[in-house]
C-alpha cells in the first residue's frame, strides 16, 4: 500500500487548505450584513425580472444530432483502418450500427429537429378550456399543470 | 367406460352453467325442461355404469378414474377422483332418477313462479353436488358435495326469501348442519393423522389390516357420526329439517327426503370398514337412531301440517337407517333407504298436489275427501302409504322388515321401540291419508269449527319457523268454501304414477326368501361385506307377522278415530308431541340465556384481550411506515443521499470481509 | 489486449468455435443468428418502426401501432418456442455464442418470453390509456419495443459489458417512457428524477464492474466462474468491492431497500401503464441479469455476497409492506408493495440454489401478471386526468364497475399471497427456498411482512367493495367523475393476466416445470 501514500498525504492537504480557507474567512471578516448587501444587483440597479436562462430547444437537438454522428464517426473511424481484417463480421456489426443510428436520424428529421421556419402553433390541450371560466381559471399557471397539490404523499414536492 | 365416469356430474353441472347464462331467456317452461333433461341425461349415464359394473364379476365391481390432481402440499395430496361400486352407483341410480322425476314435477309446481329458471339453476347444482358427494372417491371430495349440497339446501329452502320466516328456516337448516360439519371435519383430519391418507380405498385397507382399531376407530365414528346427524337430521341434530319445509314442496320432496338427508347415512355405510372396528360406537348409532324413530314419530302423530307430518316421518324413517347402520345391518339401510326415497318422494310430490289443488293450505284439517277431486294423488299417495305403513307387499314392508329383524338379533329393546315406532309411523300416516282423502269435505264448513280444535294452538304461533310453513307459496292460502279441488297436470301426476309403481315393487331388490331372491345384498357385498342376520328363517317369520300385525293395528287405530269418529282425536295430539317434545323451545332458551352470557363472554375476551394484541401491532406498523415515511421526502437529492449511503453501507460491509 | 482474449475463449457451440479467414489476421467470433431471434425480432422491429414513422405520412389510423406492438410481441414469443426445444435437447443443447458474450439457454428465453408476454399486455393496455390521453403516437410504442431489446439482452448476456449496454438501452427507453405524459409536471418531474437516480446507479454498477475486470482479469461470467474456481485469492478487496457495487448497481434496478427510493414517485408519476411495466418486465429484466451475474458467475463465491443480499431481502420486505400500509396514493401503495415483492425474489436470489433460482423465476412470472393487472386496472380506473389518485376515490368503485373490481380485488388478493392465485404458489416457492438453506429468519420476515401488506391491499379491496363514511364522513360516497370506458383491448389484457394469475394459482406445474428447465439448463461452464 506505500506507494498510495502520497495520494493519501494530497487528499489530506486539500481537505486541510479548504477548511482552513473557510474558516479562515469566517474569523477574519467583519460579519455587519444590511439589505443593501444581501440584494442581488447587476450594474448597480436592482433587477425588476429574473435573468432569461431559456434557449429555444431547437439548439439542444441540433447538438444531440451532433452528438450521434460524433459517436458515429467515432465508430466508423477505427473500422475503416481494418476493415479487411475484420471481415463480414465487422461489416454487419457497422452495417447494423449505422442503419439503427439512420432510422432514428430519419424520424428526428421528419419530426421537425431541423426546420428553422417560424414556430408551428402548438397543439393546446382541450382540457384548458372550461364553460365556466373565472379570472382565476382563464390565466394558465405555467408549470401548475398536473401537480396535484395534496396528492397523499409528499412524493412530487420537489 | 372408466374414463368417462366423470360425465355422470358434469351433465348436470352443464345444465346448471347453461342455465345461469341462459335460464332467464328460456323462462317457464323453457329452464325446467333443460334441467330435467340434464339431470335425465346424468340418470342414463348411471345405469350404463351400472351396466358394466353388472357385467363385471362381484369381485372387480368397482370403477375409479383420477380426473385430475386437486391439492398436492408436501405429504397432503389429494386427487380429484370418481370412484363407482356397488353402493355408489346404487346411490346415484336413485339420485338422478327421482331428482329427475322430481324435476318433472316441478315445472308443473313451480309454474308462474317468477324465479321459475332460478330454482332450477339450484336444483341442477344440487344434483352435481350430491352426486359429488357420492362419486368422490375421498373424504375431501365428499365434503365438498357435503358443502355443496348443504348451500344448495339453503338456497331452496329460502327460495322464497320475501317471508323472513322462510328465511329463517334456511339460516337455521345452514347453522345446525355447521355442527354436523364440525365432527366432519375433525374426523377426516383425525383419519388424515392416523393413517396419512383420506381415500376410502386407502381407509378401508387400513381398517382390514389393522391400523384403525381401538380408541380411534370410536372416536372416528363418532365424529363421522355427529357429521351425519346433522345431515340426517337425528337427535339432538333435527330441529332443522320440519323449518327446512318452508321450501317448495319439489325441494322437500329431492332434498329433503329422498337424496340429502340420506347422505349422512351413505357416509356411514361408505365408513362401513371403520365402524366395524369402531366397538361401542355402533352402540351409540344404533340407539341414536332408535330413539330418535320413535321421538319423532310421536312427533308426527299431532301435527296438522300435511308436509311436516311427512317431515317428522322423514326424520323417523332416517332414524331406522341409523338403526339399521348401528346393527351393521348396512344392506337394510341402503334397501330401506331407496325404498324411503321411492315412497317419501312420492308422497311429498302428492302432498305438493294436494297442496296445489287446495289453493295453497296446507292445514290437513281443512281437508277431506279429496279422493273423488283428484283421484290419481289420492291412488299413488294411497299406495305410499301402504308402504311407509309396512303392509306387504309394498316395498316398506321387506325393507323394514329387515331392519327389525336386525334390531331383534343385536338388542330386544332395541327391537321393541322399533315396533312401537312402526305402529306409531301406520298411526300417523293414515291419520293423515284418511284426513286428507276419506271423510267430509271440511273446507266447506264454517272457519271456527275447525280453528279451536287442537290443544295448545296458541304456543304454536310463537316461534317464527312454525309459521313458515303454513305458507308454502308467497301468495299463502286463499281457500275457500267454495273452492273445488282439481287434479294437478300431467307433468305432475307422471311422476306420482311412475314412483307409485317403484314404491309398489321396489321390494323385490332384496327378497328374504332365498340366497337368489337377495340381489341387493349380493350386489352390495363387495363393498359392506357378508352379513349374517343372526335370526333363523322362522323367527324372521314371525317376526314379519308381529310387524305386519303392527302396522294393522295403527291402521285400524287411525280408522277408528279419524273415519268412524270413536274417541277424541285432542287426546292423541298431545301438546307435548305437537311442540316436537319442546326441543326446539329448550335450544331457544339456552342460545337466549346462558348460551348467550358464555358467548358475550367469549366476545368480550375477543375485543379486549385479542383485538388488543391485534391492534397494538397495527398501531406500531403504522407507527413505524409514518416514521420511515419522513425519510421519502420524494427530493432527487435526498433519494440519491439514499442509494449512496446504501452503497457505502455495503462497502462498509466489503471493508470489513475483506481479506488484505 | 481484448482482442487476445477473445482469442482465447473456445466458445461458439454451433460449429466449429473459430473460424479462421484465410486474408485475416484477426479472428472474428461466428454469430449464430438463429439463435438469436427473438432479440432480431424486437430490434429490427425498433428500428424499422422508427424508419416507418418518419417516412409514412402521419395520418395513419391510431390503432397500428399498438396492433404492431402486439404482433411484434407475439412473433418474438412464437419464435421463442423452437428454440426452447433446440437449446433443450442434448445434441445442439445451451450454447454460449458470440466470443462468449452470449449465453443462448433456457434461462434467457424464458425470462425474454416474460418480457414479451409484459410488451403484449402493456401495448393492450396502453391504447385506450393513450387515447384518452391524448398521447397517441408511436413513439410509446417503440420505446417500449426499444426497452424489451434492451431487456432482453440483459436476459441473454453472459458477458459484464454486454450486460451493461442491455441495462442501459432499457434504462434510457424507461426514461423516456416515464416522462412519456409530456403534460403532465408530475411525470416528467418522475422521468427526471429516474434519468438522473439511474444515471447515478448505472455509474456505481459500470464502477463494480471495472473492480471486477480489475480482480479477475475477464468481463465474461463463465471465464470469471473459470478463474475463480481454479484460484484462491490472497486479496480479495478489489472483487469484494466490485461485488459490493454491483450488487448496489442491481439493487438499484430492481427497486430493492436501500436503494429503492426512487420507485414510489416513479411508479406514481409515470402514466400508469409504464408503472405496470416497469414493474413487470424491468424488474424482471433486472433480477434476470441479477441472477446472471451473481448465482452464475459468481456462485462460487456465494459466500461473499450473500450476506449483503440478506440485508436487502429484509430490508425490502420491511419497508416495502410497512411503508405501504400507511400511503393514501394508489400507485403509490403498489409502488411499495413491488419493493416487497422484490424483497420476496431475493428471497430466491440469496438462496443461490437451483430450487431458490427456480422459485425467483416463477415468482417473476406471477408477479409479471399480477402487477401488469393491477396497474392496468389502476390506468382504467383514473379516467382522464387521472381522476383515481387518493384511496377514497376508489369508494364505490365495486358499484359502479363490479367486474372490474372483481379482477381487481382477485390479483391483490393473488399478490397477498391467496391460495388458488399464483402469488400463493410464488411465495411458497421462494419461502420453501429460504427454508431449504436453512434460512428461517428470512422466511419468518417474509412472512410477517406478507401478513402486513395484506392489510394494504385489503385496504384497497375494501375501499372498493364498502360505500359509506369511512374515516372521514363528509367526503363523498360514490364512485365520482366521468365513467370508466373499458376498450376491448383493456378487457383481453386483463383477461390474459386475470387466467394467468389463477391458472398459476390452480394448475403451476406446468410453468414450474418451465422455470425448473430454464435454471437446470443454464450455461454454467464453457465447455460446452
Amino acid at each position: 500500500m506505500g506507494q498510495y501514500l502520497p495520494i493519501l498525504a494530497l487528499g489530506i492537504l486539500a481537505t486541510l487548505f479548504a477548511l482552513i480557507s473557510l474558516i479562515a474567512s469566517r474569523l477574519l471578516n467583519p460579519g455587519r450584513p444590511n439589505d443593501a448587501k444581501n440584494a442581488p444587483y447587476e450594474c448597480g440597479i436592482v433587477d425588476q425580472v429574473a435573468p432569461p436562462e431559456r434557449f429555444p430547444v431547437r439548439f439542444y437537438l441540433v447538438a444531440m444530432i451532433f452528438i450521434v454522428f460524433d459517436i458515429e464517426i467515432i465508430f466508423l473511424y477505427p473500422f475503416t483502418a481494418v476493415y479487411r481484417e475484420l471481415g463480414s463480421f465487422g461489416l454487419v456489426s457497422v452495417i447494423e450500427f449505422a442503419v439503427a443510428v439512420f432510422a432514428s436520424f430519419l424520424y428526428v428529421v421528419a419530426n421537425g429537429a431541423l426546420d428553422w421556419g417560424p414556430l408551428k402553433q402548438v397543439r393546446r390541450s382541450g382540457m384548458m378550456v372550461t364553460p365556466s371560466r373565472t379570472s382565476t381559471s382563464t390565466i394558465r399557471r405555467v408549470g401548475q399543470e398536473g401537480r396535484e397539490v395534496h396528492v397523499g404523499d409528499e412524493g412530487v414536492a420537489a | 367406460m372408466e374414463k368417462l365416469l366423470w360425465i355422470i356430474p358434469a351433465i348436470p353441472f352443464a345444465g346448471f352453467l347453461f342455465l345461469v347464462v341462459f335460464g332467464r331467456r328460456l323462462g317457464d317452461p323453457g329452464a325446467g325442461w333443460i334441467a330435467t333433461t340434464a339431470v335425465g341425461g346424468s340418470f342414463l349415464a348411471v345405469v350404463a355404469v351400472f351396466v358394466e359394473l353388472m357385467g363385471n364379476d362381484a369381485e372387480s365391481r368397482m370403477l375409479h378414474q383420477s380426473v385430475f390432481d386437486w391439492i398436492a402440499a408436501g405429504r397432503f395430496s389429494v386427487g380429484f377422483g370418481l370412484l363407482a361400486d356397488p353402493l355408489s352407483v346404487t346411490m346415484c341410480l336413485f339420485v338422478t332418477g327421482v331428482g329427475a322425476l322430481i324435476h318433472l314435477y316441478a315445472i308443473g309446481y313451480m309454474k308462474g313462479d317468477p324465479r321459475f329458471s332460478k330454482f332450477f339453476v339450484y336444483l341442477n347444482l344440487f344434483i352435481t353436488a350430491m352426486l359429488m358427494l357420492v362419486l368422490g372417491d375421498n373424504l375431501l371430495l365428499t365434503f365438498l358435495g357435503w358443502e355443496g349440497v348443504g348451500a344448495c339446501s339453503y338456497f331452496l329452502i329460502s327460495f322464497w326469501h320475501e317471508d323472513p320466516a322462510n328465511a329463517s328456516a334456511g339460516k337455521k337448516a345452514f347453522v345446525t348442519n355447521r355442527i354436523g360439519d364440525w365432527g366432519f371435519m375433525i374426523g377426516t383430519f383425525l383419519v388424515w393423522t392416523t393413517i396419512g391418507s383420506i381415500n376410502y380405498l386407502d381407509i378401508s385397507e387400513a381398517a382390514h389390516s389393522g391400523r384403525i382399531v381401538g380408541g380411534t376407530a370410536v372416536a372416528i365414528a363418532l365424529l363421522f357420526m355427529v357429521g351425519a346427524a346433522g345431515k340426517s337430521a337425528q337427535l339432538p341434530l333435527f330441529v332443522w329439517l320440519p323449518d327446512a319445509m318452508a321450501g317448495p314442496t319439489p325441494v322437500s320432496a329431492l332434498i329433503h327426503a329422498a337424496t340429502m338427508v340420506t347422505s349422512g347415512v351413505y357416509l356411514l355405510v361408505r365408513l362401513n370398514p371403520v365402524l366395524h372396528e369402531a366397538s361401542w360406537a355402533n352402540d351409540v348409532i344404533a340407539w341414536v337412531g332408535v330413539i330418535t324413530a320413535l321421538v319423532a314419530a310421536t312427533i308426527a302423530v299431532s301435527q296438522n301440517d300435511i308436509k311436516k307430518v311427512l317431515a317428522y316421518s322423514t326424520v323417523s324413517q332416517l332414524g331406522y337407517l341409523f338403526l339399521a347402520v348401528g346393527t351393521r345391518n348396512y344392506v337394510a339401510a341402503i334397501f330401506h333407504m331407496v325404498t324411503h326415497a321411492f315412497f317419501k318422494a312420492l308422497m311429498f310430490l302428492g302432498s305438493g298436489s294436494v297442496i296445489v289443488g287446495m289453493a295453497h293450505e296446507q292445514d290437513m284439517r281443512k281437508f277431506g275427501n279429496l279422493r273423488k277431486y283428484m283421484p290419481i294423488t289420492a291412488g299413488t299417495f294411497i299406495i305410499g302409504w301402504l308402504a311407509i305403513a309396512g303392509v306387504p307387499p309394498f316395498s316398506g314392508f321387506w325393507s323394514k322388515d329387515e331392519i327389525l329383524a336386525g334390531a331383534w338379533a343385536e338388542n330386544k329393546v332395541m327391537w321393541a321401540l322399533g315396533l312401537l315406532t312402526a305402529l306409531l309411523t301406520a298411526f300417523y300416516m293414515s291419520r293423515q291419508v284418511f284426513l286428507t282423502f276419506f271423510g267430509t269435505e271440511k273446507w266447506r264448513e264454517p272457519v271456527t269449527a275447525v280453528h279451536h280444535e287442537a290443544s295448545g294452538e296458541g304456543v304454536e304461533e310463537s316461534t317464527a319457523a312454525e309459521n313458515a310453513h303454513s305458507n308454502d307459496h308467497d301468495h299463502g292460502s286463499h281457500l275457500t268454501p267454495d273452492h273445488t279441488p282439481r287434479e294437478s297436470p300431467w307433468v305432475m301426476t307422471l311422476p306420482l304414477v311412475v314412483l307409485s309403481l317403484l314404491a309398489l315393487v321396489a321390494g323385490v331388490l332384496n327378497l328374504p326368501f332365498s340366497s337368489g331372491t337377495k340381489h341387493l345384498e349380493h350386489w352390495l357385498e363387495p363393498v359392506v361385506g357378508s352379513h349374517e342376520l343372526g335370526v333363523e328363517g322362522s323367527q324372521l317369520v314371525v317376526l314379519a307377522v308381529v310387524a305386519v300385525l303392527c302396522g294393522l293395528i295403527g291402521i285400524g287405530f287411525a280408522a277408528m278415530v279419524y273415519l268412524r269418529g270413536k274417541g277424541s282425536p285432542a287426546a292423541i295430539e298431545r301438546a307435548e308431541f305437537a311442540h316436537g317434545w319442546y326441543i326446539d323451545e329448550a335450544y331457544s332458551w339456552f342460545m337466549g340465556g346462558p348460551g348467550r352470557k358464555f358467548f358475550e363472554a367469549v366476545s368480550w375476551f375477543d375485543r379486549t384481550v385479542i383485538d388488543g394484541v391485534v391492534n397494538g401491532v397495527a398501531a406500531g406498523v403504522s407507527a413505524t411506515g409514518s416514521g420511515l415515511r419522513l425519510a421519502q421526502t420524494g427530493r432527487v437529492r435526498n433519494s440519491a443521499i439514499g442509494i449512496a449511503a446504501g452503497t457505502v453501507a455495503v462497502l462498509v460491509y466489503v471493508v470489513v470481509r475483506m481479506s488484505v | 489486449m481484448i482482442l487476445q482474449v477473445l482469442a482465447q475463449i473456445p466458445t461458439d457451440g454451433v460449429t466449429a468455435p473459430l473460424v479462421e479467414e484465410s486474408t485475416s489476421r484477426l479472428v472474428t467470433p461466428r454469430i449464430p443468428w438463429s439463435y438469436l431471434t427473438p432479440q432480431l425480432i424486437l430490434f429490427l422491429g425498433a428500428v424499422i418502426g422508427v424508419a416507418l414513422v418518419a417516412l409514412l405520412p402521419k395520418r395513419l389510423p391510431k390503432y397500428l401501432s399498438a396492433l404492431a406492438t402486439v404482433v411484434l410481441a407475439a412473433g418474438t414469443l412464437v419464435s421463442i418456442v423452437p428454440l426452447w426445444g433446440r437449446v433443450g435437447n442434448a445434441r445442439e443443447g445451451a450454447i454460449s455464442a458470440w466470443s462468449g458474450a452470449i449465453g443462448v439457454d433456457r434461462f434467457g428465453l424464458f425470462v425474454t418470453a416474460l418480457i414479451c408476454l409484459a410488451v403484449l399486455v402493456t401495448a393492450l393496455f396502453a391504447d385506450s390509456y393513450l387515447r384518452r390521453e391524448g398521447l397517441d403516437g408511436p413513439e410509446f410504442y417503440l420505446l417500449l419495443m426499444t426497452a424489451a431489446f434492451g431487456a432482453s439482452i440483459m436476459a441473454i448476456s453472459n458477458d459484464l459489458i454486454v450486460l451493461f449496454v442491455g441495462v442501459e438501452i432499457l434504462s434510457i427507453s424507461s426514461y423516456v417512457l416515464t416522462a412519456m405524459h409530456a403534460r403532465r409536471v408530475t411525470s416528467q418531474e418522475a422521468g427526471l428524477k429516474y434519468l438522473v437516480l439511474g444515471g447515478f446507479a448505472s455509474a456505481v454498477l459500470l464502477y463494480g464492474l471495472a473492480l471486477i475486470y480489475g480482480a479477475t482479469g475477464s468481463t465474461n461470467l463463465l471465464q470469471i466462474q473459470v478463474f475463480l474456481s481454479e484460484r484462491v485469492l490472497t486479496s480479495d478487496g478489489l472483487l469484494l468491492g466490485g461485488l459490493g457495487l454491483m450488487m448496489a448497481g442491481f439493487g438499484f434496478k430492481v427497486g430493492a431497500a436501500p436503494f429503492h427510493m426512487w420507485t414510489p414517485d416513479v411508479y406514481q408519476g409515470a402514466p400508469t401503464p409504464v408503472s405496470g411495466f416497469m414493474a413487470s418486465a424491468v424488474k424482471t429484466a433486472a433480477f434476470a441479469g441479477m441472477i446472471r451475474v451473481f448465482v452464475v458467475g459468481f456462485g462460487s463465491a456465494a459466500e461473499l455476497w450473500r450476506p449483503i443480499v440478506f440485508v436487502m431481502a429484509v430490508l425490502s420486505l420491511l419497508v416495502g409492506s410497512i411503508v405501504s400500509v400507511v400511503q393514501s396514493n394508489v400507485k403509490r401503495m403498489l409502488a411499495y408493495s413491488s419493493i416487497a415483492h422484490a424483497g420476496f425474489i431475493l428471497l430466491g436470489v440469496h438462496s443461490a440454489t437451483e430450487r431458490g433460482t427456480s422459485a425467483a423465476l416463477f415468482y417473476l412470472a406471477s408477479y409479471t401478471a399480477m402487477a401488469l393487472g393491477s396497474f392496468g386496472i389502476v390506468a382504467l380506473a383514473a379516467r382522464r386526468g387521472e381522476h383515481l389518485q387518493k384511496l377514497s376515490d376508489l369508494r364505490g368503485f365495486a358499484t359502479a364497475h363490479p367486474g372490474l373490481a372483481l379482477a381487481f380485488a382477485l390479483l391483490l388478493f393473488a399478490q397477498s399471497g391467496v391460495p388458488l392465485t399464483g402469488g400463493f404458489i410464488a411465495k411458497l416457492g421462494v419461502i420453501g427456498a429460504a427454508v431449504d438453506q436453512g434460512d428461517w429468519a428470512l422466511a419468518v420476515v417474509a412472512m410477517i411482512t406478507a401478513v402486513i401488506s395484506t392489510f394494504m391491499y385489503l385496504r384497497i379491496i375494501v375501499s372498493m367493495f364498502f360505500v359509506g363514511g369511512g374515516d372521514h364522513g363528509e367526503e363523498p360516497a360514490g364512485f365520482e367523475g366521468p365513467p370508466v370506458n373499458v376498450s376491448w383491448t383493456s378487457m383481453v389484457g386483463l383477461g390474459i393476466v386475470v387466467v394467468a394469475t389463477l391458472f398459476l394459482g390452480i394448475l403451476p406445474g406446468t410453468v414450474k416445470h418451465w422455470s425448473n428447465q430454464a435454471v437446470v439448463e443454464m450455461v454454467r461452464d464453457s465447455g460446452r
